[in-house]
């Protein structure tokens, strides 16, 4: 009775696009106006464009094989050892990335709204939340991002509106930039915060009509690239390319420096935080997700579920790693050009490898008749 | 009734110790009376008249005096037995055509079965049917006379709507299903009765309207009810709860109603009604979250009308979740986003309480959830004046004494009758149970708390289901038709289409002719 494909476009495209919106929304402009002063919005575009290429990849590979995910796959097209020892790369990867954001998470909190918070007990209930969602089905996991999509969309939407009576388009001159080789290194930073559309592949075989992840993907990476894009104009709009380089998080002063008309509340900042609480959720969920449930797969077992609490003290640890705030960043930009290798080049390199061993075997199979 | 003639299981009667009835019944009056006496014969309000069956045969019948229609007993079951009717005078009445001749011409009552097992002829007399046992013949003849007391139809109490039908259910079953088939006169209309309960025997039946409900889900009705055990039903809430799919939510999975013609609009949407003997409420599968917040009168009412009060019932629903959090954690945490002269006056308000917010609330709270309790249980003349000392006198007291500040009164206040506004009691229950763990939190963490709860609350709602179908359908997984009748109630014209989320094998609710057709594409 239980339907083993339940999840619609609609759906995959919701899965996507709040599985990217997340931690990375707050040093957003920060990263892009560091790789391309007055020329961030174009960077942002050029990133957006570079996790794209990683996603369409990600997504002909899926449809190639509609009923494995690429822990499954990358057995049958590059062998099983070496595909094994890809996938922990792979894993492991995503197992680092979710302690960062909830580490993240934990350092903004602390930072921005409970200062005498330790840090340790932030962190840990994201986790937690976390954790214990990821004991559902996909369906549910599926459930859970449709149903928050628009509490993530919506708050970043009224504070860029709100704030475009402060904005001044002179600020966004020029807009091709000053320094054209430093912009493509940090292109590569903000195609980094793209890596969570990687859970494309795990939606794949979920879905009712796997052909059309192509749609989703594209309704994914464009609304959520939008969504980036958006933001990073009317910060900078705002702010100034000079004077968000001093600011840490230049999407939360943003926020500060709205106030909803008729002084229903006189500021926005902490709303802003606690709904983007939700945005941190989705994305944790799922990188959390996917790493308890390719460790499934790699160990062929019958159920994620015991997974996700026994690798909670892992993640925990790796969150804590870090010594502080700036080597904290300087560790998720440094994670997130490593994981670029992770999420664009394998797969990459996987298509290419699949495409010439398909065409041989069709040409053996021409040659046979 | 004809309707409970397929009775699909009988349990076995738990009789009082060293009292094995024989299984057949033989063909002596002497050995069946002495039998029925074993088994019956302490209770004093047993009548067994024997007399002579058109002055032939020895016979008696059996009855519970304060269980039958005693009128009907003497007309319709003495007088033809004992008085030879015309059509028989000339005949030849042996005894191997008796039964027959006996149920086919001789008594006036359409409900006259003949029964040959013991156990069941001892059921049928608790049940208060009059049993007929004839001396040389080997089988009973039961006669349905029962007749208990029941309450007229009245308003329904826990769900009162201004406008449409004023009928609710009754204890009695029978009742209950009549009600159903006068608005409900349609061959697909199907009701199953079992019986459930080892000592009560309550009849419990489950409808649904053929061609519209899934048959999964009605097959999914059939086995979860035939497997409860148990020995005593006393309300269709007991069934609930054995049938519920997950018995550790705090969310109701399973809606009850007192309102006949919300249980038939339920049905025509493709849902099973489950009914018990001796309550009267109907339990509804499966059901979504949102038809928590509906009323019948949303739909009855025109569609803005409706929409409106279902936003403002939905505003006060999420009132009684998080307001008194919110709260709490604008005031010990973020107080710098209230309006500064709003600031100035709540500081004033708390200037002599000597706790923090959270403490201050969760005082206020547990005392009006034990003024609530109260206010339930007490005879109504107590309750109104109850409720009045309750809010006036303790609240300007508690104010006056320090003990809390205005404005956190007004707050729980509000809170307060915003868990009224909701009209289904269980999910009100539910949100008013949650709200202290989401007070807390915000005690502790503040605004980020409360958001943290609210997800929490939220992902556990998500994972829920009722009787296979996702509970916060169809917000998620989402539905474009199921959406307009969400938050706000489209024209009925509009909604040309059941729930899909019902999986109904019959879609269409509005016929392809509709006049206002046009307006559906596709």
């Amino acid at each position: 009775m239980e339907n083993t494909r339940p999840i619609t476009t609609y759906q995959a495209a919701a899965i996507l696009i709040s599985t990217i919106i997340g931690v990375g929304v707050l040093p957003l402009p920060l990263f892009a106006v560091q790789a391309g002063d007055t020329g961030a919005p174009l960077v942002t575009l050029l990133g957006m464009v570079l996790g794209a290429i990683g996603l369409f990849i990600l997504t002909f590979l899926g449809i190639r094989h509609p009923e494995k995910t690429i822990i499954t796959y990358s057995e049958d097209i590059i062998g099983k050892v070496l595909g094994r020892i890809c996938s922990l790369f792979v894993i492991l990867f995503f197992f680092v990335l979710t302690g960062l954001a909830a580490r993240e998470f934990g350092e903004v909190v602390v930072t921005g709204v409970l200062q005498e918070t330790p840090l340790e007990v932030t962190v840990i209930v994201m986790l937690l939340l976390a954790c214990i969602s990821c004991r559902n089905a996909i369906n549910v996991f599926s459930y859970i991002h449709n149903f928050y999509l628009p509490m993530l969309v919506a708050p970043v939407l009224i504070v860029v509106a709100l704030s475009l009576k402060n904005a001044d388009p002179l600020y966004l001159r020029p807009i091709i930039g000053t320094n054209l080789p430093h912009m493509l290194f940090g292109t590569l930073t903000i195609s980094a915060l793209f890596q969570g559309s990687f859970i494309i592949t795990m939606i794949i075989p979920f879905m009712k009509n796997p052909k059309k992840a192509i749609k989703a993907s594209l309704f994914g990476i464009s609304i959520s690239g939008g969504l980036y894009l958006l933001l990073v104009i009317a910060t900078v709009a705002v702010f100034g390319a000079e004077e968000i380089k001093q600011i840490f998080w230049p999407t939360l002063e943003l926020a500060r420096t709205t106030a909803l008309p008729g002084n229903v509340l006189q500021r926005l900042d902490v709303i802003f935080l606690a709904v983007w609480v939700t945005a941190v959720f989705t994305t944790l969920f799922s990188s959390y997700y996917f790493t308890i449930y390719s460790i499934q797969q790699l160990l062929h077992l019958q159920d994620h579920k015991m997974l996700s609490c026994s690798i909670f003290p892992f993640v925990f640890i790796s969150a804590m790693l870090p010594q502080n705030l700036i080597q904290m960043y300087e560790f998720i930009k440094f994670v997130g050009r490593v994981g670029l290798l992770i999420t664009i080049l394998y797969p990459g390199i996987l298509l290419i490898i699949d495409f010439i061993k398909n065409r041989r075997r069709k040409e053996n199979a021409s040659q046979q008749t | 009734m004809v309707l409970f003639k397929s009775s699909q299981r009988m349990k076995k009667l738990e009789y009082g110790k060293g009292s094995e009835p024989c299984a057949v019944l033989s063909s002596s009056l002497d050995e069946t009376t002495a039998g029925i006496k074993q088994v019956l014969g302490d209770n004093d309000d047993l009548v067994i008249k024997s007399f002579k069956v058109f002055g032939q045969y020895e016979a008696a019948i059996f009855y519970f005096s304060n269980l039958v229609k005693q009128d009907s007993i003497n007309h319709d079951i003495l007088k033809p037995l004992m008085y030879v009717p015309d059509h028989l005078k000339d005949r030849n009445r042996p005894l191997s055509q008796l039964a027959e001749l006996i149920t086919k011409e001789t008594l006036y009552h359409s409900q006259a079965q003949p029964e040959q097992s013991m156990e069941k002829v001892i059921e049928f007399i608790l049940c208060g049917e009059t049993v007929l046992i004839i001396d040389g013949m080997e089988e009973a003849i039961h006669i349905g006379t029962r007749n208990v007391e029941k309450r007229s139809i009245s308003q329904p109490e826990t769900e009162q709507v201004i406008l449409g039908p004023r009928e609710g259910f009754i204890e009695n079953i029978q009742t209950n299903l009549a009600l159903l088939r006068y608005r409900l006169p349609t061959p697909d209309f199907q009701v199953k009765t079992m019986k459930i309960g080892r000592l009560t025997q309550s009849t419990a039946a489950y409808c649904y309207l053929k061609g519209i409900a899934d048959e999964n889900v009605v097959q999914e009705v059939e086995r979860r009810l035939s497997e409860i055990e148990i020995d005593a039903i006393m309300d269709v809430g007991y069934l609930e709860q054995f049938i519920e799919d997950n018995p550790f939510s705090p969310f109701p999975q399973i809606q009850s109603t007192e309102r006949p013609d919300k249980t038939v609009a339920n049905l025509a949407e493709g849902r099973v009604a489950i009914f018990v003997d001796g309550s009267p409420f109907a339990l509804l599968v499966p059901v979504v979250f949102n038809q928590f917040y509906q009323t019948t009168e949303d739909y009855s009412s025109r569609f803005m009308m409706g929409s409106f009060v279902r936003m403002a019932r939905m505003l006060a629903l999420v009132f009684s979740l998080i307001f008194p959090a919110l709260y709490v954690s604008f005031i010990s945490f973020n107080p710098e986003l209230l309006p500064t002269e709003f600031a100035i006056a709540v500081a004033g308000g708390r200037a002599g309480v000597p706790y923090p917010a959270v403490v201050e609330v969760l005082i206020i709270e547990v005392a009006m959830e034990v003024l609530r309790e109260a206010t339930v249980r007490l005879p109504k003349q107590v309750g109104g004046a109850l409720s009045i000392v309750g809010v006036l006198v303790v609240g300007q007291a508690a104010v006056e004494a320090g003990l809390a500040s205005p404005i956190t009164v007004v707050a729980i206040a509000l809170t307060t009758i915003g868990s009224f506004a909701t009209p289904a009691y269980s999910a009100a229950f539910a949100l008013r149970m949650l709200r202290f763990p989401i007070m807390i939190l915000a005690g502790i963490f503040g605004l980020y708390g409360v958001v943290i709860g609210i997800i929490f609350i939220f992902n556990h709602m998500l994972s829920l289901k009722s009787f296979g179908v996702p509970y916060m359908a169809p917000v998620s997984p989402e539905n474009y038709q199921g959406m307009k009748d969400v938050v706000f109630r489209a024209p009925l014209w509009l909604m040309p289409r059941r729930p899909a989320f019902l999986n109904s094998r019959n879609r269409r609710r509005l016929s392809q002719s509709n006049k206002r057709n046009g307006f559906d594409h596709e």
